[in-house]
């Protein structure tokens, strides 16, 4: 029978290192997935997943026995991913005001037609979409991803984010506007 | 006939409606709505996130061998001479405190004993009421907001943005802690006004660095700043009366 999080992280606690690689094992698909699904980058996601475990390694003595490790590894995980998005963000911005030009950075539509210029206007709408989500603030995108994607309710995403509810479901609120207001074009064009 | 308004059509895509039988019957009665709601639908539909790549079983033990070099061991006998210290500590205090409390009490026995009339008079007063310290860390707290906002309402350019949000910072997490207090207190007016406040520190933190005016413009209107300011004022000037009305609310204690 395998032995549950909380015994292991007793043990880990009485001086068995050796057994926090079983939970980093049994845990670390989970944390990978949502970690991926906010950075939307697979070695961005594999450094969160790796900060993560540190971390939580770390504060394990704060680690209460009513909890499921694995819920509190994830709400660590969201937090090391929202820590890099926002570091990312604050790169790009940088890196945009640097070299500022805004002809590179529009995005044109194509029209609906058949063969390459269909595979081009996916292509267009992908870029659309990326450039939407990177108009919303690292707490926005990350929210909506929990919300959106990883189907967690406000109190979860509160909780994850430590913000109370209200503040969680406007940050979704306001990450669907964005992303309508971006998206808007493709409605006109379909 | 009340149409549904965005947040609540979004509220129900995520099925967290506050009626959700009502919304469904209204979008099923109303085309303009059930119309919203299927641009909503279809906007959502047209968002398409990447798929997880695929991890290799041997995945978390890749992350484990990577970790467990820099991890230290936790060491239990560590625990315990800290748990014996922490309880050391606690004993030293706990025998300041009966020290302390046995001296004002055999001064109090004593300056009753020496001057009686004192006692007399003080007995025809009616009690003090107990200001509870949330007021005065409340009065600093609301100042310190509104100072906040009251640079970000009138800052024209973006420069304002980056000093903001340093304070907002130091803000947020004391808001946290009074909005919690509050609401364990049941204070529900002062709770909603600092949650309030809370959603903006939050957007405040998490504006992007070199905010452009038209970014800045739109923080201020969407966050409704000149309203908030307004209702921080107000609740500044309250906090006499809150000191008067102390024994009757109760008011917040940390």
């Amino acid at each position: 029978m395998e032995e549950n999080d909380y015994s292991i992280v007793r043990a880990v606690l009485a001086g068995d290192k050796e057994a926090y690689g079983a939970l980093v094992a049994r845990h670390s698909q989970s944390v990978f997935r949502v970690a991926f699904r906010i950075t939307g980058n697979e070695a961005d996601a594999e450094e969160v997943v790796q900060d993560a475990f540190l971390r939580g390694y770390q504060r394990l003595e704060s680690f209460e026995s009513r909890s499921q490790f694995g819920t509190w590894i994830y709400r660590i995980a969201v937090n090391c991913a929202l820590n890099m998005m926002t570091k990312r963000k604050v790169e790009t911005t940088h890196q945009i005001a640097e070299d500022a030009d805004p002809a590179q950075h529009q995005v044109q539509i194509a029209d609906s037609a058949a063969g390459p210029e269909r595979l081009l206007m996916s292509r267009e709408i992908e870029s659309m979409q990326i450039a939407a989500m990177q108009s919303l603030t690292a707490t926005e995108q990350t929210a909506f991803v929990l919300r959106h994607v990883e189907d967690r309710s406000t109190e979860e995403i509160a909780a994850a984010l430590c913000i109370a509810p209200n503040a969680a479901k406007q940050a979704v609120f306001r990450a669907v506007q964005k992303l309508r207001r971006s998206l808007a074009p493709l409605r006109t064009n379909a | 006939m009340k149409h549904l308004a965005e947040e609540e059509l979004v509220d129900h895509y995520y099925g967290e409606a506050a009626a959700p039988a009502s919304a469904e019957h209204h979008l099923r009665e109303c085309s303009l709505c059930a119309e919203a709601y299927a641009a909503l639908r279809q906007d959502f539909a047209s968002i398409k996130f990447p798929a997880v790549p695929a991890r290799a079983a041997s995945h978390g033990e890749q992350v484990w061998q990577s970790l467990r070099k820099s991890l230290p061991v936790y060491k239990k006998q560590k625990r315990h001479r800290m748990n014996f210290n922490l309880l050391q500590g606690l004993g030293y205090a706990t025998a300041y405190v009966v020290l302390i409390a046995a001296v004002f009490f055999a001064g109090r026995q004593w300056e009753h004993r020496r001057y009686p009339n004192i006692q007399s008079a003080g007995t025809d007063r009616p009690a003090q009421p107990v200001i509870p310290i949330i007021v005065v860390v409340l009065g600093d707290h609301f100042d310190r907001s509104e100072r906040l906002l009251v640079e970000l309402n009138h800052a024209n350019d973006a420069s304002a943005v980056m000093p903001a949000k340093a304070e907002a910072q130091d803000l947020l997490s004391a808001n946290r802690l009074y909005r919690e207090s509050a609401s364990r207190a049941g204070d529900r007016q002062l709770t909603a006004a600092l949650d309030r406040l809370e959603r903006v520190l939050v957007e405040i933190v998490n504006e992007p660095e070199g905010s452009s005016p038209a970014q800045l413009a739109r923080l201020q209107k969407e966050m409704n700043i000149d309203g908030l300011l307004f209702e921080v004022r107000v609740l500044r000037s309250r906090i006499p009366d809150r000191q008067g009305s102390a024994v009757r609310t109760k008011g917040v204690s940390i």
